[in-house]
Protein backbone atom coordinates (compact mmCIF):
# COMPACT_ATOMS: atom_id res chain seq x y z
CA UNK A 1 0.00 0.00 0.00
CA UNK A 2 1.35 3.39 -0.93
CA UNK A 3 1.21 5.82 1.98
CA UNK A 4 -1.37 8.56 1.66
CA UNK A 5 -3.47 6.56 -0.76
CA UNK A 6 -6.07 4.47 0.98
CA UNK A 7 -7.15 1.18 -0.53
CA UNK A 8 -10.81 0.67 -1.33
CA UNK A 9 -10.84 -2.70 0.39
CA UNK A 10 -8.04 -4.77 1.91
CA UNK A 11 -7.66 -8.49 1.85
CA UNK A 12 -5.39 -11.06 3.38
CA UNK A 13 -4.15 -13.42 0.69
CA UNK A 14 -3.65 -17.19 0.59
CA UNK A 15 -2.08 -17.92 -2.82
CA UNK A 16 -1.53 -21.66 -2.42
CA UNK A 17 1.39 -23.77 -3.64
CA UNK A 18 0.54 -23.72 -7.35
CA UNK A 19 0.56 -19.94 -7.53
CA UNK A 20 4.19 -19.92 -6.51
CA UNK A 21 5.12 -22.48 -9.16
CA UNK A 22 3.11 -23.89 -12.06
CA UNK A 23 0.46 -21.20 -11.76
CA UNK A 24 2.78 -18.26 -11.25
CA UNK A 25 1.04 -16.12 -13.88
CA UNK A 26 -2.16 -16.36 -11.80
CA UNK A 27 -0.28 -14.85 -8.84
CA UNK A 28 1.40 -12.17 -10.98
CA UNK A 29 -1.86 -11.13 -12.64
CA UNK A 30 -3.84 -11.21 -9.38
CA UNK A 31 -1.37 -8.82 -7.76
CA UNK A 32 -1.40 -6.56 -10.83
CA UNK A 33 -5.20 -6.56 -11.02
CA UNK A 34 -5.68 -5.76 -7.33
CA UNK A 35 -3.22 -2.88 -7.65
CA UNK A 36 -5.05 -1.55 -10.70
CA UNK A 37 -8.40 -1.74 -8.90
CA UNK A 38 -6.93 -0.10 -5.80
CA UNK A 39 -7.56 -3.15 -3.63
CA UNK A 40 -5.07 -4.09 -0.92
CA UNK A 41 -3.63 -7.60 -0.88
CA UNK A 42 -1.32 -8.87 1.85
CA UNK A 43 0.01 -12.40 1.83
CA UNK A 44 -0.46 -14.52 4.97
CA UNK A 45 3.06 -15.03 6.39
CA UNK A 46 4.39 -18.60 6.14
CA UNK A 47 1.16 -20.21 5.00
CA UNK A 48 1.57 -23.85 4.03
CA UNK A 49 -0.12 -26.41 1.81
CA UNK A 50 -3.86 -26.91 2.40
CA UNK A 51 -3.48 -30.62 1.60
CA UNK A 52 -5.56 -30.25 -1.57
CA UNK A 53 -7.22 -33.40 -2.90
CA UNK A 54 -4.60 -36.02 -1.89
CA UNK A 55 -4.89 -35.21 1.83
CA UNK A 56 -8.67 -35.41 2.11
CA UNK A 57 -8.68 -38.44 -0.17
CA UNK A 58 -6.94 -40.59 2.38
CA UNK A 59 -7.02 -38.63 5.63
CA UNK A 60 -9.80 -36.15 6.24
CA UNK A 61 -8.63 -35.24 9.73
CA UNK A 62 -5.20 -34.27 8.39
CA UNK A 63 -6.79 -32.17 5.67
CA UNK A 64 -9.07 -30.35 8.13
CA UNK A 65 -6.19 -29.76 10.55
CA UNK A 66 -3.86 -28.32 7.90
CA UNK A 67 -6.59 -25.95 6.74
CA UNK A 68 -7.59 -24.98 10.28
CA UNK A 69 -3.99 -24.06 11.07
CA UNK A 70 -3.76 -21.99 7.89
CA UNK A 71 -7.00 -20.23 8.80
CA UNK A 72 -5.57 -19.30 12.18
CA UNK A 73 -2.38 -18.03 10.48
CA UNK A 74 -4.61 -15.88 8.28
CA UNK A 75 -5.97 -14.15 11.39
CA UNK A 76 -2.63 -12.31 11.71
CA UNK A 77 -3.45 -10.30 8.62
CA UNK A 78 -6.34 -7.90 8.42
CA UNK A 79 -9.16 -8.27 5.89
CA UNK A 80 -11.23 -11.12 4.46
CA UNK A 81 -9.16 -14.01 3.12
CA UNK A 82 -8.75 -13.81 -0.66
CA UNK A 83 -8.04 -17.18 -2.28
CA UNK A 84 -7.22 -17.60 -5.95
CA UNK A 85 -6.91 -21.39 -6.29
CA UNK A 86 -10.23 -23.21 -6.56
CA UNK A 87 -8.89 -26.23 -4.68
CA UNK A 88 -7.51 -24.21 -1.74
CA UNK A 89 -10.74 -22.21 -1.70
CA UNK A 90 -12.80 -25.38 -1.57
CA UNK A 91 -10.67 -26.97 1.16
CA UNK A 92 -10.66 -23.88 3.39
CA UNK A 93 -14.42 -23.38 2.99
CA UNK A 94 -15.05 -27.09 3.60
CA UNK A 95 -13.05 -26.90 6.81
CA UNK A 96 -15.04 -23.92 8.07
CA UNK A 97 -18.29 -25.64 7.11
CA UNK A 98 -17.47 -29.03 8.70
CA UNK A 99 -16.01 -27.64 11.91
CA UNK A 100 -18.97 -25.33 12.46
CA UNK A 101 -21.39 -28.24 12.06
CA UNK A 102 -19.55 -31.08 13.75
CA UNK A 103 -18.36 -30.63 17.35
CA UNK A 104 -16.51 -33.97 17.48
CA UNK A 105 -14.46 -33.09 14.42
CA UNK A 106 -13.76 -29.61 15.76
CA UNK A 107 -12.55 -31.06 19.01
CA UNK A 108 -10.22 -33.47 17.18
CA UNK A 109 -8.87 -30.73 14.95
CA UNK A 110 -8.31 -28.42 17.91
CA UNK A 111 -6.31 -31.17 19.59
CA UNK A 112 -4.29 -31.67 16.39
CA UNK A 113 -3.41 -27.99 15.99
CA UNK A 114 -3.13 -27.47 19.76
CA UNK A 115 -5.25 -24.37 19.73
CA UNK A 116 -8.71 -23.07 19.01
CA UNK A 117 -10.02 -23.38 15.44
CA UNK A 118 -10.66 -19.95 14.08
CA UNK A 119 -13.64 -20.05 11.77
CA UNK A 120 -14.86 -16.48 11.70
CA UNK A 121 -12.89 -14.98 8.82
CA UNK A 122 -14.81 -14.93 5.52
CA UNK A 123 -12.95 -16.89 2.83
CA UNK A 124 -13.55 -15.40 -0.60
CA UNK A 125 -12.58 -16.50 -4.07
CA UNK A 126 -11.20 -13.87 -6.45
CA UNK A 127 -14.36 -14.21 -8.60
CA UNK A 128 -16.50 -13.34 -5.60
CA UNK A 129 -14.34 -10.32 -4.78
CA UNK A 130 -14.58 -9.01 -8.34
CA UNK A 131 -18.28 -9.64 -8.87
CA UNK A 132 -19.68 -8.93 -5.40
CA UNK A 133 -17.30 -6.97 -3.15
CA UNK A 134 -15.94 -4.72 -5.88
CA UNK A 135 -19.13 -5.06 -7.87
CA UNK A 136 -19.92 -5.63 -11.53
CA UNK A 137 -21.03 -2.01 -12.10
CA UNK A 138 -17.80 -0.63 -10.68
CA UNK A 139 -15.82 -3.24 -12.60
CA UNK A 140 -17.47 -2.12 -15.83
CA UNK A 141 -16.70 1.53 -15.03
CA UNK A 142 -13.03 0.75 -14.37
CA UNK A 143 -12.48 -0.91 -17.75
CA UNK A 144 -9.98 1.05 -19.83
CA UNK A 145 -9.56 -1.37 -22.72
CA UNK A 146 -12.75 -3.40 -23.29
CA UNK A 147 -12.12 -6.90 -24.62
CA UNK A 148 -14.31 -6.32 -27.66
CA UNK A 149 -14.75 -9.22 -30.04
CA UNK A 150 -13.09 -11.77 -27.76
CA UNK A 151 -15.22 -14.90 -27.55
CA UNK A 152 -14.48 -16.63 -24.27
CA UNK A 153 -15.59 -20.02 -22.97
CA UNK A 154 -15.90 -19.60 -19.18
CA UNK A 155 -14.79 -22.83 -17.50
CA UNK A 156 -15.85 -23.39 -13.87
CA UNK A 157 -14.59 -26.89 -13.28
CA UNK A 158 -15.58 -28.75 -10.14
CA UNK A 159 -14.72 -27.09 -6.91
CA UNK A 160 -15.89 -23.50 -7.43
CA UNK A 161 -19.54 -24.50 -7.15
CA UNK A 162 -19.66 -28.03 -5.75
CA UNK A 163 -20.88 -29.33 -3.34
CA UNK A 164 -23.58 -26.63 -3.21
CA UNK A 165 -23.55 -25.98 0.55
CA UNK A 166 -19.80 -25.37 0.77
CA UNK A 167 -18.48 -22.73 -1.66
CA UNK A 168 -21.60 -20.53 -1.62
CA UNK A 169 -20.25 -18.89 -4.76
CA UNK A 170 -23.01 -19.45 -7.27
CA UNK A 171 -25.61 -21.96 -8.46
CA UNK A 172 -24.14 -25.49 -8.49
CA UNK A 173 -25.52 -26.50 -11.90
CA UNK A 174 -25.97 -23.25 -13.78
CA UNK A 175 -23.64 -20.56 -12.45
CA UNK A 176 -23.17 -17.22 -14.18
CA UNK A 177 -20.56 -15.36 -12.15
CA UNK A 178 -17.78 -15.84 -14.73
CA UNK A 179 -20.01 -14.85 -17.64
CA UNK A 180 -21.12 -11.75 -15.72
CA UNK A 181 -17.52 -10.72 -15.19
CA UNK A 182 -16.70 -11.34 -18.86
CA UNK A 183 -19.61 -9.14 -19.98
CA UNK A 184 -18.47 -6.39 -17.62
CA UNK A 185 -15.02 -6.58 -19.25
CA UNK A 186 -16.57 -6.19 -22.70
CA UNK A 187 -15.87 -9.76 -23.82
CA UNK A 188 -18.42 -12.14 -25.26
CA UNK A 189 -19.06 -15.34 -23.25
CA UNK A 190 -20.06 -18.28 -25.45
CA UNK A 191 -22.65 -20.91 -24.58
CA UNK A 192 -21.06 -24.31 -24.34
CA UNK A 193 -21.57 -27.74 -22.86
CA UNK A 194 -18.51 -28.56 -20.78
CA UNK A 195 -18.11 -25.62 -18.41
CA UNK A 196 -18.87 -27.71 -15.32
CA UNK A 197 -17.12 -30.95 -16.30
CA UNK A 198 -14.00 -32.21 -14.55
CA UNK A 199 -10.63 -31.70 -16.28
CA UNK A 200 -8.98 -34.70 -14.59
CA UNK A 201 -7.51 -32.60 -11.79
CA UNK A 202 -4.62 -34.19 -9.93
CA UNK A 203 -4.52 -37.31 -12.10
CA UNK A 204 -2.04 -35.27 -14.12
CA UNK A 205 0.71 -36.80 -11.98
CA UNK A 206 -0.53 -40.36 -11.50
CA UNK A 207 -2.63 -41.12 -14.59
CA UNK A 208 -2.12 -38.50 -17.31
CA UNK A 209 -4.28 -40.57 -19.68
CA UNK A 210 -7.32 -39.57 -17.61
CA UNK A 211 -6.46 -35.89 -18.01
CA UNK A 212 -5.92 -36.27 -21.76
CA UNK A 213 -9.35 -37.81 -22.17
CA UNK A 214 -11.32 -35.38 -20.00
CA UNK A 215 -9.46 -32.23 -21.04
CA UNK A 216 -9.77 -33.24 -24.67
CA UNK A 217 -13.56 -33.22 -24.28
CA UNK A 218 -13.43 -29.74 -22.74
CA UNK A 219 -11.16 -28.30 -25.45
CA UNK A 220 -13.27 -29.88 -28.19
CA UNK A 221 -16.48 -28.53 -26.74
CA UNK A 222 -15.04 -25.00 -26.46
CA UNK A 223 -13.89 -25.13 -30.07
CA UNK A 224 -17.29 -26.39 -31.23
CA UNK A 225 -18.85 -23.37 -29.54
CA UNK A 226 -16.46 -21.21 -31.62
CA UNK A 227 -14.69 -19.79 -28.59
CA UNK A 228 -11.35 -18.01 -29.14
CA UNK A 229 -10.06 -19.01 -25.73
CA UNK A 230 -11.02 -20.49 -22.37
CA UNK A 231 -11.09 -18.60 -19.08
CA UNK A 232 -10.36 -20.49 -15.85
CA UNK A 233 -10.06 -19.62 -12.15
CA UNK A 234 -8.06 -22.63 -10.95
CA UNK A 235 -4.35 -23.38 -11.47
CA UNK A 236 -4.99 -27.12 -11.82
CA UNK A 237 -7.59 -26.65 -14.57
CA UNK A 238 -5.15 -24.29 -16.25
CA UNK A 239 -2.30 -26.76 -15.99
CA UNK A 240 -4.35 -29.57 -17.51
CA UNK A 241 -5.82 -27.53 -20.35
CA UNK A 242 -2.65 -25.56 -21.13
CA UNK A 243 0.34 -27.76 -20.33
CA UNK A 244 -1.30 -30.97 -21.61
CA UNK A 245 -2.84 -29.32 -24.68
CA UNK A 246 0.07 -30.01 -26.98
CA UNK A 247 -0.02 -33.75 -26.34
CA UNK A 248 -3.82 -33.78 -26.69
CA UNK A 249 -3.56 -31.99 -30.04
CA UNK A 250 -0.69 -34.10 -31.32
CA UNK A 251 -1.56 -37.56 -30.13
CA UNK A 252 -5.24 -37.37 -29.21
CA UNK A 253 -6.57 -39.34 -26.27
CA UNK A 254 -5.36 -42.83 -25.44
CA UNK A 255 -8.55 -44.49 -26.68
CA UNK A 256 -9.48 -41.97 -29.35
CA UNK A 257 -13.09 -40.97 -29.90
CA UNK A 258 -15.53 -42.63 -32.29
CA UNK A 259 -15.60 -39.55 -34.53
CA UNK A 260 -11.84 -39.36 -34.22
CA UNK A 261 -11.50 -42.92 -35.45
CA UNK A 262 -13.73 -42.30 -38.45
CA UNK A 263 -12.47 -38.87 -39.48
CA UNK A 264 -8.93 -39.02 -38.17
CA UNK A 265 -7.95 -38.13 -34.63
CA UNK A 266 -7.95 -34.38 -35.26
CA UNK A 267 -11.52 -34.10 -36.48
CA UNK A 268 -13.50 -31.46 -34.57
CA UNK A 269 -17.14 -31.13 -35.58
CA UNK A 270 -18.24 -27.51 -35.91
CA UNK A 271 -14.86 -26.08 -36.83
CA UNK A 272 -14.30 -24.89 -40.37
CA UNK A 273 -11.96 -27.53 -41.72
CA UNK A 274 -12.48 -30.06 -38.95
CA UNK A 275 -9.00 -29.36 -37.65
CA UNK A 276 -8.08 -28.73 -34.07
CA UNK A 277 -6.50 -25.39 -33.31
CA UNK A 278 -4.57 -24.11 -30.36
CA UNK A 279 -6.81 -22.76 -27.64
CA UNK A 280 -5.18 -20.20 -25.33
CA UNK A 281 -6.18 -20.58 -21.67
CA UNK A 282 -6.46 -17.40 -19.58
CA UNK A 283 -6.87 -16.86 -15.90
CA UNK A 284 -9.77 -14.57 -15.01
CA UNK A 285 -7.27 -12.15 -13.48
CA UNK A 286 -5.23 -11.99 -16.70
CA UNK A 287 -8.27 -10.98 -18.76
CA UNK A 288 -9.51 -8.56 -16.11
CA UNK A 289 -6.10 -6.93 -15.69
CA UNK A 290 -5.76 -6.66 -19.48
CA UNK A 291 -9.11 -4.85 -19.61
CA UNK A 292 -8.01 -2.54 -16.79
CA UNK A 293 -5.12 -1.39 -18.94
CA UNK A 294 -2.36 -3.15 -17.00
CA UNK A 295 0.75 -3.32 -19.25
CA UNK A 296 0.81 -6.67 -21.04
CA UNK A 297 4.26 -7.55 -19.72
CA UNK A 298 2.81 -7.67 -16.20
CA UNK A 299 0.24 -10.37 -16.91
CA UNK A 300 2.61 -13.33 -16.98
CA UNK A 301 1.59 -14.09 -20.57
CA UNK A 302 5.11 -15.29 -21.35
CA UNK A 303 4.96 -18.20 -18.90
CA UNK A 304 1.97 -20.05 -20.33
CA UNK A 305 2.62 -22.86 -22.79
CA UNK A 306 -0.02 -22.14 -25.45
CA UNK A 307 1.03 -18.60 -26.44
CA UNK A 308 -2.02 -16.31 -26.20
CA UNK A 309 -0.28 -13.32 -27.77
CA UNK A 310 -1.15 -14.06 -31.43
CA UNK A 311 -4.84 -14.14 -30.48
CA UNK A 312 -4.63 -10.89 -28.52
CA UNK A 313 -2.72 -9.29 -31.38
CA UNK A 314 -5.37 -10.42 -33.84
CA UNK A 315 -8.10 -8.87 -31.66
CA UNK A 316 -6.13 -5.64 -31.24
CA UNK A 317 -5.75 -6.12 -27.52
CA UNK A 318 -1.99 -6.33 -27.26
CA UNK B 1 -17.83 -61.38 -10.20
CA UNK B 2 -19.92 -60.45 -13.22
CA UNK B 3 -22.02 -63.53 -13.86
CA UNK B 4 -21.65 -65.08 -10.46
CA UNK B 5 -24.48 -65.14 -7.98
CA UNK B 6 -23.74 -63.32 -4.77
CA UNK B 7 -24.63 -65.35 -1.71
CA UNK B 8 -25.49 -63.22 1.26
CA UNK B 9 -25.01 -64.58 4.72
CA UNK B 10 -23.36 -63.62 7.98
CA UNK B 11 -20.14 -65.10 6.65
CA UNK B 12 -20.09 -63.19 3.35
CA UNK B 13 -21.34 -59.84 4.67
CA UNK B 14 -19.11 -57.49 6.61
CA UNK B 15 -21.50 -55.08 8.29
CA UNK B 16 -18.86 -53.74 10.67
CA UNK B 17 -16.90 -52.37 7.72
CA UNK B 18 -19.97 -50.55 6.39
CA UNK B 19 -20.58 -49.01 9.81
CA UNK B 20 -17.00 -47.75 9.82
CA UNK B 21 -17.52 -46.18 6.39
CA UNK B 22 -20.70 -44.53 7.60
CA UNK B 23 -19.01 -43.17 10.72
CA UNK B 24 -16.05 -41.79 8.77
CA UNK B 25 -18.13 -40.22 6.02
CA UNK B 26 -20.99 -39.01 8.20
CA UNK B 27 -23.50 -40.29 5.67
CA UNK B 28 -25.76 -43.33 5.44
CA UNK B 29 -25.53 -45.80 2.56
CA UNK B 30 -29.02 -47.03 3.40
CA UNK B 31 -30.53 -43.82 2.05
CA UNK B 32 -29.58 -44.79 -1.51
CA UNK B 33 -32.40 -46.15 -3.68
CA UNK B 34 -30.21 -46.79 -6.73
CA UNK B 35 -31.49 -44.10 -9.09
CA UNK B 36 -28.06 -43.99 -10.69
CA UNK B 37 -27.77 -40.20 -11.00
CA UNK B 38 -24.29 -40.33 -9.45
CA UNK B 39 -23.01 -42.71 -12.10
CA UNK B 40 -24.74 -40.76 -14.88
CA UNK B 41 -22.90 -37.58 -13.95
CA UNK B 42 -19.58 -39.14 -12.97
CA UNK B 43 -16.75 -38.18 -15.35
CA UNK B 44 -14.69 -41.18 -14.29
CA UNK B 45 -17.12 -44.14 -14.70
CA UNK B 46 -15.29 -45.14 -17.87
CA UNK B 47 -12.25 -45.96 -15.75
CA UNK B 48 -14.07 -47.79 -12.95
CA UNK B 49 -15.13 -51.42 -12.74
CA UNK B 50 -17.79 -50.50 -10.18
CA UNK B 51 -19.59 -47.23 -11.06
CA UNK B 52 -20.49 -45.08 -8.02
CA UNK B 53 -24.06 -46.35 -7.59
CA UNK B 54 -22.78 -49.93 -7.56
CA UNK B 55 -20.17 -49.03 -4.96
CA UNK B 56 -23.02 -47.93 -2.69
CA UNK B 57 -25.07 -51.03 -3.54
CA UNK B 58 -22.13 -53.28 -2.69
CA UNK B 59 -21.78 -51.47 0.63
CA UNK B 60 -25.50 -51.94 1.32
CA UNK B 61 -24.91 -55.65 0.81
CA UNK B 62 -21.90 -55.68 3.11
CA UNK B 63 -19.41 -56.31 0.28
CA UNK B 64 -16.77 -53.77 1.27
CA UNK B 65 -13.92 -56.11 0.35
CA UNK B 66 -15.07 -56.28 -3.27
CA UNK B 67 -15.03 -52.48 -3.47
CA UNK B 68 -11.57 -52.17 -1.96
CA UNK B 69 -10.17 -54.86 -4.22
CA UNK B 70 -11.02 -52.84 -7.33
CA UNK B 71 -9.60 -49.57 -8.56
CA UNK B 72 -12.86 -47.59 -8.55
CA UNK B 73 -12.14 -45.69 -5.35
CA UNK B 74 -8.75 -44.54 -6.63
CA UNK B 75 -10.20 -43.34 -9.91
CA UNK B 76 -12.67 -41.00 -8.21
CA UNK B 77 -11.61 -37.44 -9.05
CA UNK B 78 -13.39 -35.88 -6.03
CA UNK B 79 -15.31 -33.59 -8.39
CA UNK B 80 -18.34 -33.77 -6.05
CA UNK B 81 -20.86 -34.12 -8.91
CA UNK B 82 -22.42 -37.21 -7.28
CA UNK B 83 -22.85 -35.51 -3.90
CA UNK B 84 -24.31 -32.44 -5.58
CA UNK B 85 -26.91 -34.36 -7.56
CA UNK B 86 -27.96 -37.10 -5.12
CA UNK B 87 -31.71 -36.77 -4.45
CA UNK B 88 -31.32 -38.58 -1.13
CA UNK B 89 -28.36 -36.59 0.16
CA UNK B 90 -25.95 -39.50 0.18
CA UNK B 91 -22.56 -37.84 0.36
CA UNK B 92 -20.87 -40.18 -2.08
CA UNK B 93 -17.67 -38.13 -2.33
CA UNK B 94 -17.27 -38.52 1.45
CA UNK B 95 -17.95 -42.26 1.17
CA UNK B 96 -15.15 -42.48 -1.40
CA UNK B 97 -12.84 -40.57 0.97
CA UNK B 98 -13.74 -42.98 3.78
CA UNK B 99 -13.16 -46.04 1.58
CA UNK B 100 -9.78 -44.71 0.46
CA UNK B 101 -8.79 -44.06 4.05
CA UNK B 102 -9.73 -47.58 5.12
CA UNK B 103 -7.91 -49.06 2.14
CA UNK B 104 -4.91 -46.80 2.86
CA UNK B 105 -4.79 -47.83 6.53
CA UNK B 106 -4.94 -51.49 5.55
CA UNK B 107 -2.00 -50.66 3.28
CA UNK B 108 -4.06 -50.89 0.14
CA UNK B 109 -5.27 -54.24 -1.09
CA UNK B 110 -6.26 -52.30 -4.24
CA UNK B 111 -4.97 -52.86 -7.76
CA UNK B 112 -4.37 -49.18 -8.31
CA UNK B 113 -0.93 -48.23 -7.08
CA UNK B 114 -0.02 -45.11 -9.09
CA UNK B 115 -2.69 -42.92 -7.55
CA UNK B 116 -1.76 -44.14 -4.08
CA UNK B 117 1.89 -43.46 -4.77
CA UNK B 118 1.09 -39.92 -5.96
CA UNK B 119 -0.99 -39.28 -2.84
CA UNK B 120 1.75 -40.61 -0.58
CA UNK B 121 4.40 -38.40 -2.20
CA UNK B 122 2.12 -35.35 -2.07
CA UNK B 123 1.54 -35.77 1.67
CA UNK B 124 5.22 -36.50 2.27
CA UNK B 125 6.00 -33.22 0.51
CA UNK B 126 3.78 -31.30 2.94
CA UNK B 127 5.52 -32.88 5.91
CA UNK B 128 9.03 -32.28 4.56
CA UNK B 129 8.74 -28.90 2.85
CA UNK B 130 5.48 -27.31 4.04
CA UNK B 131 4.53 -26.34 0.52
CA UNK B 132 4.42 -28.49 -2.59
CA UNK B 133 7.78 -28.90 -4.30
CA UNK B 134 6.66 -29.92 -7.75
CA UNK B 135 10.05 -30.92 -9.14
CA UNK B 136 10.54 -33.42 -6.35
CA UNK B 137 6.96 -34.64 -6.69
CA UNK B 138 7.44 -35.41 -10.40
CA UNK B 139 10.95 -36.84 -10.06
CA UNK B 140 10.10 -39.07 -7.10
CA UNK B 141 6.96 -40.31 -8.84
CA UNK B 142 8.91 -41.28 -11.94
CA UNK B 143 11.62 -43.02 -9.94
CA UNK B 144 9.26 -44.95 -7.68
CA UNK B 145 6.75 -45.89 -10.37
CA UNK B 146 9.50 -47.00 -12.76
CA UNK B 147 8.21 -44.67 -15.51
CA UNK B 148 11.54 -42.91 -15.80
CA UNK B 149 10.72 -41.05 -19.01
CA UNK B 150 7.20 -39.92 -18.12
CA UNK B 151 6.66 -36.24 -19.01
CA UNK B 152 10.40 -35.76 -19.32
CA UNK B 153 9.96 -33.34 -22.21
CA UNK B 154 7.70 -31.15 -20.07
CA UNK B 155 10.44 -30.53 -17.50
CA UNK B 156 12.58 -28.07 -19.50
CA UNK B 157 9.47 -26.26 -20.75
CA UNK B 158 8.17 -25.72 -17.23
CA UNK B 159 11.59 -24.83 -15.82
CA UNK B 160 12.35 -22.28 -18.53
CA UNK B 161 9.00 -20.56 -17.97
CA UNK B 162 9.46 -20.41 -14.22
CA UNK B 163 6.54 -22.81 -13.77
CA UNK B 164 8.72 -25.26 -11.90
CA UNK B 165 11.25 -24.18 -9.32
CA UNK B 166 14.59 -25.92 -8.90
CA UNK B 167 14.59 -25.44 -5.15
CA UNK B 168 11.85 -25.71 -2.59
CA UNK B 169 10.43 -22.74 -0.71
CA UNK B 170 11.41 -22.21 2.90
CA UNK B 171 8.71 -22.25 5.54
CA UNK B 172 8.94 -21.21 9.19
CA UNK B 173 6.01 -23.37 10.21
CA UNK B 174 7.70 -26.71 9.47
CA UNK B 175 7.98 -27.72 13.17
CA UNK B 176 4.30 -26.88 13.61
CA UNK B 177 3.35 -29.03 10.58
CA UNK B 178 5.38 -31.93 11.95
CA UNK B 179 3.61 -31.50 15.29
CA UNK B 180 0.19 -31.67 13.60
CA UNK B 181 1.14 -34.96 11.91
CA UNK B 182 2.45 -36.34 15.21
CA UNK B 183 -0.57 -35.26 17.26
CA UNK B 184 -2.93 -36.91 14.77
CA UNK B 185 -0.93 -40.15 14.92
CA UNK B 186 -1.03 -40.00 18.71
CA UNK B 187 -4.80 -39.43 18.78
CA UNK B 188 -5.27 -42.48 16.55
CA UNK B 189 -3.03 -44.59 18.75
CA UNK B 190 -5.09 -43.65 21.79
CA UNK B 191 -8.29 -44.36 19.87
CA UNK B 192 -9.51 -40.77 20.15
CA UNK B 193 -9.93 -40.40 16.42
CA UNK B 194 -10.67 -42.69 13.49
Amino acid sequence: MTPGKKNLLTYSYYPGCSLHASGREYDISTQALFKALNLGLKEVPDWFCCGATPAHNVDELLSLSLCAKNLSLADQVEGDLAVACAACFSRLKTTQHHLKEDDTKRHQVETAIAGPASLGKPVKHILEILARDFGLARLEESVKKPLLGLKVAAYYGCLLTRPPEVPELDDCEDPSIMEDILRALGAEPVKWSHRMECCGANFTLSRPGVVLKLSNAILTSAQEAKADCIMVACPLCHGNLDIRQESINKYGTPEGSLMGNIFGSDYIPGSEDGARREMPIFYVTQLAALAMGVPTDKLGLESVIVDPRPLLYEKNLL
Amino acid sequence: MKNKLMHLSNETMNVGFVKKVEALSGTSVRRCFQCGKCSAGCPMTGFMEHPPNRVVRLLQLGQGARVLAGRSIWYCASCETCTTRCPNKVNLAAIMDALRKLSWDADGPSKESYVQLANRLFIENIRTYGRQYELRLGAAFNMKSGQFLKDLMLGPKLLSRGKMKLFHQKNKNLPEIEAIFNRIEEMRKKGEAL
